[in-house]
């Protein structure tokens, strides 16, 4: 079976090629979310490795994080000594990449899309450290904080949707004047 | 006689493509066209979407992997 | 072989939340492609990269659930899910705040809308299981204590997202789509968290630990819960719509 075949196949391009409703997404991605609490006993979250993961490069470097409050919890300690492949949500996280990148290679659309230029390069810096400082001390992303937070019925999950929209207000203008053309 | 204009925004992060379609689209008489040039998945989906809400005709070829071409006439 | 230059002319699916129908176009895509053609690129048919990542996944997956345990292949599995789902409806989290403010647009609020309103449905329903039969409510995790530490996070957040170009999922995805941009930002969020753990003990100190977790069956019951959850979504789902017909109205 020739893949020329499989990839015009009206089932394929459906399935894979056609872009699907952002009504779609939503559903699919609570059917998931769903599944997750069920099989999990929690709900997806993105962020919650990150700091780990700061932790790992930085004990690979001579560095100590032993007196951080942080990691002095329980949990603390535990994700310290997992490994990636041990740690469950880093292998989730893994997983989001994959399987965007398996989607976009199912669909043809890979491309390696180079940063422009500097102004990017000063927003993906800024902004992935507001990103990630914000989502430390507010327990939490758009996803483990608003959605997940949300749907577990916590008021915290709301306080964090009504303030990151604000942020994303600021955020707006000073995207406007700042970086772009 | 209908113009073709062409705004190439390869590269570019969100919703810096948007902005530039809404921008230049103005300065377009009806019945001219505006090719963006996109790569951006978001744009794809979002430039189109605004400008059928604007009552424009849109068409979307694909012109590489992960490229395409959104091809606007202003209607309005 | 020859490689068909596949022509998407794509129809703008049918949404709920979109307004117009498409009309088909009077021009000819076959009188434009023609003439532009000279300047294409040759098209790769990706899908056997595609296939060699699938049998990757099936791979690793099959690998996680015999060497780690079955629960790390079922995170690696719906970490997948999550990915692909992102990545073929280009589900964004910041457009959905960002756009309303840039350029009018509430379709992809009223998708996360939408998606609160399953979720919490679902998640209600396994919460009240777990509450009715005596077990621990899974999901606690996610009711965390509410103080100025939350509202600060989620502002910083806010504002990050969009200069980024992307949230923390829409990060992920972008990364597996290719973006460069992408890769830095996720860098440089690591970063930004491994900081803000090393200030957490005076966060916690000043702010969190005086927060408190509330937790809406607490306050209104189960069923008021999820009522009045749903009534406050369906709110904004009306006024997410109001804006966007207001907005469009402001600029034709």
């Amino acid at each position: 079976m020739k893949l020329s075949s499989i990839s015009s196949n009206k089932h394929f391009q459906a399935w894979f090629k056609s872009p699907w409703t952002y009504v779609t997404g939503a559903i699919l991605l609570s059917i998931f979310q769903i599944v997750t609490i069920g099989s999990t006993g929690g709900s997806w979250g993105v962020t919650g490795p990150f700091a780990t993961w700061g932790a790992w490069v930085y004990q690979a470097f001579g560095g100590s994080v032993d007196h951080w409050y942080f990691f002095s919890t329980e949990s603390g300690q535990a994700s310290l000594q997992r490994t990636f492949f041990t740690d469950p949500a880093s292998v989730r996280n893994l997983g989001v990449i994959i399987g965007a990148l398996l989607a976009t290679l199912l669909a043809s659309q890979f491309k390696f899309k180079k940063i422009k230029n500097l102004r990017q390069v000063g927003a993906a810096i800024i902004g992935g450290l507001l990103m990630g400082y914000g989502a430390r001390i507010a327990f939490g992303c758009n996803i483990g904080a608003l959605y997940s937070g949300i749907s577990a019925l916590s008021v915290s999950g709301w306080v964090f949707a009504l303030f990151m929209f604000a942020g994303a207000f600021v955020g707006s203008k000073l995207l406007v004047k700042y970086f772009m053309a | 006689m209908m113009a073709e204009y062409e705004l190439d925004c390869l590269g570019e992060a969100c919703p810096v493509p948007l902005v530039k379609t809404e921008n230049k689209l103005k300065e377009l008489a009806v019945g001219d066209t505006l090719i963006v040039i996109v790569d951006h998945s978001c744009a794809l989906k979002n430039v189109p979407e605004w400008a059928r809400k604007q009552n424009h005709e849109v068409e979307v070829e694909e012109i590489g992997d992960g490229e395409y071409e959104i091809f606007i006439d202003k209607s309005a | 072989m020859s490689e068909e230059a596949v022509k998407v002319v794509t129809e703008e699916p049918s949404d709920a939340s979109s307004r117009t129908e498409a009309k088909p176009s009077s021009r000819r895509s076959s009188r434009r492609s023609s003439r532009r053609s000279a300047e294409r690129k040759p098209k790769k048919d990706q899908t056997i990269y595609g296939l060699g990542i699938l049998a990757i996944v099936i791979a690793v997956g099959i690998y996680l659930a015999a060497a780690v345990s079955a629960v790390m292949g079922i995170f690696w599995v719906t970490g997948i899910a999550f990915g692909f789902i992102l990545r073929r409806t280009n589900f964004c989290f910041t457009a959905s705040m960002r756009d309303p403010i840039m350029t009018g647009s509430t379709s992809l609020t009223r998708a996360v809308l939408i998606a609160l309103a399953i979720t919490s449905i679902g998640f209600a329903a396994v919460q009240y299981g777990a509450f009715a039969t005596g077990q621990a409510i899974p999901g606690m995790a996610s009711v965390v204590p509410v103080s100025f530490a939350t509202a600060a996070g989620a502002f910083l957040f806010g504002i990050g997202m969009v200069l980024a170009g992307g949230c923390a999922s829409g990060t992920l995805m972008r990364i597996g789509e290719g973006y460069g941009m992408q890769l830095l930002s996720i860098v440089f969020f690591v970063l930004g968290s491994f900081w803000a753990a090393r200030d957490m003990g005076w966060w916690t100190l000043n702010f969190i630990s005086n927060g408190p977790r509330i937790h809406l069956p607490d306050v209104f019951g189960w069923g008021g819960a999820i009522f009045v959850q749903l009534l406050i979504i369906g709110l904004l789902y009306i006024a997410a719509d109001k804006w966007e017909n207001r907005k469009q109205e402001q600029e034709s």
